[in-house]
């Protein structure tokens, strides 16, 4: 279970910069449970998962993850309990290194390393079982770097290697929208797969209407570092494509009555 | 003969030097200069406990743990106190030559009159080939000089099976994953600092390493003699790079080894032709700037008519 209490990050505080980018978040995801992320561009999306990943610590709140208060952990020993998938699809693999040792690396996530051989027996045999599952033809080239591979392999195998160990959580930030269609299709298709089989608490942030309303049992709207919408259970089930896009129309609107407001009151005022 | 043999043995001492600069520069990606430090603290470390009478093997033991002392120092003002790496390295690199003149006492200690892994080395090679040396294609090598090739051989060829070994290893590819994407490594559990210290500690502790080597062939330790020397590790490196391809691991490890003896050799022979000492570092630097611009400046050369034949077939 992940439990956010009063999130709050202002980025470069105190300057022209000034960015407060979570302005109070307060969140609880129950196990299993699979969160779709919906929000404009700057809403706080990639902040927040950040913000549970410990890319950087937060101002004032709480973050609590499987019964541990995280809030004070460096990112490196939240990754324990925390498998990412970056929206840059060279984010998530060492370029240079072979499939094989990528994979090593993601098959001690959070575990002590030591002076064990990487690549053993072990592991090299249900890797090859679960590559050639992408239906890919990835198995024959496990030595090859993975630099070498286009973006939506390495996106399938970033996901497979965030998932090697069954995480707590797993923090999706807009995966596939660096990818052309059809790859970003086949990553989704292995997402649900992931997540459903092994009942993955997910946090997915995507840019797609359609992604939204066919994936996962619950969907948050983010809007200026809050949550302003919280769509669950048959609440979410009925949501279709339009009910977002009305939903995000509202924002601007509501975006452009801020802005008249703020006019009005500078003529008046200053 | 003697000058080749000279050549070669110096080239597989500082090949550690090469395989150093190979692990911060190339796996690390960072620009480490402490070498010019660590390699003269390395030998001074070294001749200082011989002078005393220490074991041989304690004494370069104990040059190769300051060597890594001093990079992990290194590290931690890169990583904890955020100063750039390159800045870092000077900081260290500056403060070893004090300590290095500290530790000695003076600029500058002989080993002749001490017993080194120098004199073992020689005391062996006469036992096992006798007085009388070696004929090597009609040309007479001495017995002590022979052994310590040998022995260099051998221990450059150990260091590099143990580092591809350990390079190898969980800790040893998470640290190479440090250099190839920290933000992957780190969203993975690893502490990227820790990695980064460790990785210059093992760099500059195999550097220090080879200058006390070096100290105990040549047979003095002195303050001056680290100057420069990263330059010519980064030579060897390259060379070696030209040599392998450097594509796998085991392959840039044998041509950062390759390189450092090329490199001896080349220097041997300019020498010999009359070259004039004084101008090394100026023709090494040379050297290293133009193997830095020449991979781009091919690109672009190659590249400019690939394009324009790119452009006209779809054009078609
Ligand atoms: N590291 C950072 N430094 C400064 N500003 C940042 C940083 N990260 C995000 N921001 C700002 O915070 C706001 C929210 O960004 P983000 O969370 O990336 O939005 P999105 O919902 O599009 O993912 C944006 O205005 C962005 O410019
Ligand atoms: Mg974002």
């Amino acid at each position: 279970m992940l439990t956010l209490t009063g999130l709050r990050k202002t980025f470069n505080p105190g300057t022209v910069n000034e960015v407060r980018a979570l302005q109070g978040v307060d969140l609880t995801i129950e196990d299993g449970s699979f969160v779709i992320v919906l929000g404009m561009n700057g809403s706080g999306k990639s902040t927040l998962l950040n913000a549970v990943a410990g890319t950087f610590i937060v101002d004032t709140g709480r973050i609590e993850l499987a019964g541990h208060d995280v809030t004070r952990w460096p990112e490196h020993r939240r990754a324990k309990l925390i498998g990412r998938v970056f929206q840059n699809p060279f984010s998530g693999t060492a370029p240079n290194m072979s499939i094989a040792e990528n994979f090593a690396l993601a098959a001690r996530r959070g575990q002590s390393r030591g002076l064990g051989f990487a690549l053993s027996k072990d592991l090299m045999a249900p890797l090859r079982d679960r590559v050639a599952s992408l239906k890919m033809g990835l198995e024959d080239r496990l030595d090859n770097a993975i630099g070498s591979l286009s973006g939506g392999q390495r996106q399938a195998l970033t996901l497979l290697m965030a998932t090697w160990l069954k995480p707590e959580l797993l923090l999706l930030d807009e995966h596939t929208a660096a990818l052309d269609p059809k790859s970003g299709d086949q990553v989704i298709t292995l997402s649900e797969e992931v997540i459903g089989r092994d009942k993955l608490t997910t946090l997915m942030v995507t840019h797609s209407m359609q992604q939204a309303v066919s994936l996962g049992d619950r969907l948050l709207m983010m809007h200026r570092g809050r949550v302003i919408h919280d769509f669950s259970g048959s609440a979410k089930k009925r949501l279709r494509p339009e009910d977002l896009i009305d939903l995000f129309d509202e924002i601007r609107r509501r975006e452009l009555l801020d802005e008249s407001a703020a006019t009005m009151l500078q003529s008046l005022y200053v | 003969m003697t000058l080749l043999v000279g050549a070669f043995t110096i080239g597989l001492i500082l090949a550690l030097l090469s395989l150093g600069v190979l692990v911060s520069f190339r796996i690390f990606g960072l620009p480490d200069i402490t070498a010019d430090g660590s390699i003269t603290l390395g030998a001074a470390v070294t001749a200082t406990l011989c002078a005393q009478g220490i074991n041989p093997i304690l004494a370069t033991a104990a040059g190769m743990l300051s060597g890594a002392l001093a990079g992990a120092f290194t590290g931690i003002l890169h990583t904890k106190f955020k100063i750039n790496a390159l800045l870092a390295g000077i900081l260290v690199m500056t403060a070893l030559y004090s300590v290095n003149l500290r530790v000695m006492g003076r600029s500058n200690i002989p080993l002749m009159q001490h017993t080194t892994l120098g004199t073992w080395g020689e005391n062996f090679g006469h036992t096992l080939l006798g007085e009388g040396g070696l004929m090597v294609f009609g040309w007479r090598v001495g017995a002590g000089e022979v052994a310590l090739l040998l022995g260099s051989c051998a221990i450059a060829v150990l260091m590099a099976l143990a580092l591809f070994a350990f390079f190898r290893t969980h800790l040893g590819t998470a640290m190479r994953a440090t250099g190839d994407n920290p933000q992957m490594i780190r969203a993975l559990g690893a502490n990227v600092e820790t990695h980064i210290i460790l990785g210059l500690a093992l760099s500059n502790g195999l550097i220090a390493l080879g200058g006390s080597l070096l100290a105990q062939y040549q047979g003095f330790a002195d303050a001056q003699m680290g100057i420069g020397m990263i330059v010519w590790g980064l030579a060897s490196v390259i060379i070696g790079e030209a040599l392998t391809g450097g594509r796998s691991l085991g392959l840039t490890l044998v041509g950062a080894i390759m390189g450092s003896v090329l490199f001896r050799l080349l220097v041997a022979v300019a020498l010999r032709w009359g070259l004039n000492p004084n101008d090394l570092k100026l023709i090494t630097a040379l050297f290293v700037f133009l193997a830095l611009i020449l991979p781009g400046l091919l690109k672009k050369f190659r590249r400019a008519p690939v394009q324009s034949a790119a452009v006209a077939g779809s054009q078609l």
